[in-house]
C-alpha cells in the first residue's frame, strides 16, 4: 500500500548572519544552511496494517508524513502510496487518504460541526445518499450527536478531535494518517479515539500510520513500529520483538526497614528466589517488587544510545 | 472543462461558508462594509472639492473623472473581493494552514481564495458601481459590451500583481509592504486621467506598471477621448486582453512557487 525507498529530505535556507547588518547579508548571500530532516528512510506498509511511527521531537516524523501525503516534495528517493507518487498527483492522492493533525483542526472554526462535515463531503464529491450513511456511522462510532450543531470554536478538545476524525474518514479513504491524535486529551477521550481507530481498521481494512509520543496509544493499536531519530530508521518491526531484543534486565526493587530502597538487576537465567534469599540474609526487607521492562524503558534506552 | 465547473461550484460553496462564518460577527461586518464605502467615497469627495476650483483636469470634466474613478474602483473591488484572502497568505503559511489546502482535492488557489471574506471590498464595490452608474454617459449596447470585459480586464491586471507577489510568501518572503505600496500606486494614479501627469510618469504607468490599462484606457474608449492617449486607439480598445495575459503569467508564477513550498516545523 505504501512504499518508501531511500527517502531523503534536505531543507535549504539562506544562511543567517549575526550583527546589525546581518539581515542585509542574509538577503544577498548565496550560502545556504542545509538540514537533513529525513535521511535515507525505507519501509513498506501492506494494506490493513496499523503502524506506529515513533521518534523524539525533531526526528523527522512530521516531515516523513508530509512527504507521504504529498505536502512536501522529497529531495531524493521514492514514495508510492497506492501506486501513486503523492506530490506529483496531489489531488488524486488526497481522495485516498484521511489526515488528522492533533495540533491543528481541519474544521471550520466559526461554523457548527455538521457544516464542516457537509463541506468535507462536498470537497470529496461524496454522493448525498452515501454521505447520510457515512455521517450516521460516524455519529454512532464517535458520539457526535450531542454537539453536531455547536460551532467548532465552542467544542472541547476531545469533541473537536472526534469531529476531526469524522471529517478524515467521512469519504472512506483506504489510508489514514494520524499525527499525534491524542495530544492533550483526557483519559476517556483518548480511549474514544483509540477505539475508533481499532474499529475503522477492522471494519474497512484501513491502513493506519500513527505518529505519537503516547506509548499507550502504540501498545493499544500497533503491532509494528518504526522508530526513527535524526532522520534515520533505528528499528522497524514488531513491538514484542523490540522489547525482547532491547530488553533491559528485569529488576528487583527492595524496600528496607530503615526506609532505604535498593534495586538489583536480575541477570538473564538467574534465580529470583535465590537473589531474594541473598538480599534477605543481609538486610531486613519490608517490601519488594519486580519491575518488568516495558516499551517506554526500551525506547528511552534506544534514544539514549542513538544520541551517544 | 468539467474540472473548472467543479472548481467554480466548490469555490461558491466554500466562499458562502466563509461568509456565514463572518456574518456571525454582525457588527464587525457592518462596520467593515460601511468603512470601505466611506473610505472610498471620501477619496472621491476630495476630487470633487478640487474640481470646484478647477473646472477641468487634464482635459477631463468632473463627470468624466467620476466615471473613471468608478470604473477603477469597480475593477479594484472585483479583484480584491475574491483575492482578499491573499493578504493573509503569510499567516496561512506560517501556521501550517496551507498543509491542509494541499491535502484536499481542489485547486489550492481556489481554496486559499475562500479563506476570508473581504467585507471592506463589498463597500468598495458599492461606491464603485454607484459612481459608474451615476456618472456614465447614456449607455448603449456596444458600450455595455465593452465596459464589462474592461472592468474584468482591469481587475485581472491588478490581480496579477497581487497574485505573483503574494505567491513569494510561499517561500517565506514577506511582500506585504511591497503589495501595500503597489495598491497605493494603483489607486492614487489609476483613478485620474494620465494626461495630468508628466510624460515620463505617464510612460512608466503605461509600459512599466500598466496602471493606465486598468481604467484610464477603457474609460477613454467609453467617453470617446482616445485622441489624447499616448498610445494608438487600437491599444485602448484591446486593453482588456492585457489583464488576461498578465493573469495567466501570474498564475504560472504562483504554481511555480507552490512547488517550492517547505511547510512549517510540526
Amino acid at each position: 500500500m505504501i512504499r518508501v525507498e531511500s527517502l531523503t529530505k534536505v531543507f535549504r535556507r539562506p544562511r543567517t548572519f549575526p550583527g546589525p547588518l546581518g539581515a542585509l547579508r542574509t538577503l544577498v548571500t548565496r550560502r545556504y544552511d542545509e538540514r537533513v530532516a529525513v535521511d535515507d528512510v525505507s519501509f513498506e506498509i501492506p494494506e490493513g496494517e496499523v503502524v506506529g511511527y515513533l521518534g523524539p521531537n525533531g526526528a523527522g516524523k512530521s516531515t516523513t508524513v508530509k512527504m507521504l501525503t504529498g505536502i512536501l516534495t522529497p529531495t531524493s528517493g521514492l514514495v508510492e502510496v497506492g501506486g501513486r507518487v503523492p506530490w506529483r498527483d496531489r489531488s488524486a492522492n488526497a481522495r485516498s487518504v484521511g489526515v488528522v493533525f492533533g495540533q491543528r483542526s481541519q474544521l471550520w472554526w466559526d461554523l457548527p460541526l455538521i457544516e464542516s462535515l457537509r463541506l468535507v463531503g462536498a470537497l470529496y464529491d461524496v454522493p448525498a445518499a452515501h454521505f447520510t450513511g457515512s455521517l450516521r456511522r460516524m455519529c454512532d462510532l464517535l458520539g457526535l450527536d450531542d454537539f453536531l450543531d455547536t460551532p467548532v470554536r465552542q467544542l472541547s478538545l476531545g469533541q473537536r478531535m472526534r469531529g476531526d476524525l469524522a471529517a478524515a474518514m467521512l469519504y472512506d479513504p483506504p489510508i489514514l494518517y494520524l499525527d499525534e491524535p491524542t495530544v492533550g486529551l483526557d483519559v476517556l477521550a483518548k480511549q474514544a479515539v483509540r477505539e475508533f481507530i481499532v474499529d475503522t481498521n477492522r471494519a474497512g481494512r484501513t491502513t493506519v500510520v500513527l505518529t505519537t509520543h503516547d506509548l499507550a496509544d502504540v501498545e493499544a493499536l500497533c503491532r509494528r513500529i518504526i522508530l526513527i531519530d535524526k532522520g534515520r530508521v533505528l528499528y522497524d518491526g514488531g513491538i514484542d520483538a523490540l522489547v525482547t531484543a532491547y530488553a533491559p534486565p528485569r529488576r528487583l526493587v527492595v524496600h528496607l526497614a530503615d526506609d532505604e530502597t535498593r534495586t538489583f538487576d536480575i541477570a538473564g537465567g538467574a534465580s529470583v528466589p535465590e537473589l531474594i534469599g541473598r538480599v534477605a540474609a543481609e538486610n531486613t526487607i519490608r517490601d519488594l517488587s519486580i519491575e518488568e521492562p516495558d516499551l517506554e524503558s526500551v525506547i528511552k534506552q534506544i534514544y539514549a544510545e542513538s544520541t551517544r | 472543462m468539467a474540472e473548472i465547473a467543479r472548481a467554480l461550484r466548490l469555490y461558491w460553496v466554500l466562499q458562502r461558508a466563509t461568509m456565514r462564518g463572518a456574518l456571525q460577527y454582525r457588527l464587525n461586518t457592518v462596520i467593515s462594509v460601511v468603512t470601505g464605502a466611506v473610505y472610498q467615497g471620501s477619496g472621491f469627495a476630495f476630487v470633487w472639492v478640487v474640481m470646484h476650483t478647477f473646472p477641468s483636469m487634464g482635459g477631463w470634466s468632473l463627470r468624466e473623472i467620476a466615471f473613471l474613478y468608478g470604473l477603477r474602483l469597480t475593477a479594484h473591488a472585483l479583484c480584491m473581493l475574491p483575492l482578499s484572502s491573499l493578504i493573509g497568505l503569510e499567516w496561512l503559511v506560517r501556521e501550517g494552514e496551507l498543509d491542509r489546502v494541499l491535502l484536499r482535492p481542489l485547486n489550492p488557489l481556489v481554496q486559499v481564495m475562500t479563506k476570508r471574506m473581504g467585507m471592506g471590498q463589498v463597500g468598495d464595490l458599492l461606491t464603485g458601481v454607484v459612481l459608474l452608474i451615476v456618472a456614465a454617459p447614456p449607455w448603449n449596447l456596444a458600450m455595455i459590451g465593452f465596459c464589462v470585459p474592461a472592468v474584468v480586464g482591469g481587475a485581472l491586471v491588478e490581480a496579477s500583481f497581487h497574485l505573483s507577489l503574494s505567491s513569494l510568501s510561499l517561500r517565506m518572503l514577506d511582500t506585504r509592504a511591497l503589495r501595500g505600496f503597489l495598491d497605493d500606486v494603483f489607486s492614487k494614479f489609476g483613478s485620474y486621467p494620465m494626461s495630468v501627469f508628466g510624460g515620463v510618469t505617464q510612460w512608466v504607468l503605461t509600459f512599466v506598471l500598466p496602471v493606465a490599462f486598468v481604467a484610464y484606457m477603457p474609460a477613454s474608449v467609453l467617453l470617446d477621448k482616445t485622441g489624447s492617449l499616448n498610445v494608438p486607439a487600437l491599444v485602448a480598445y484591446g486593453s482588456p486582453l492585457l489583464g488576461v495575459a498578465l493573469f495567466a503569467l501570474a498564475y504560472r508564477v504562483w504554481e511555480r512557487q507552490l512547488r517550492h513550498y517547505q511547510s512549517s516545523g510540526t
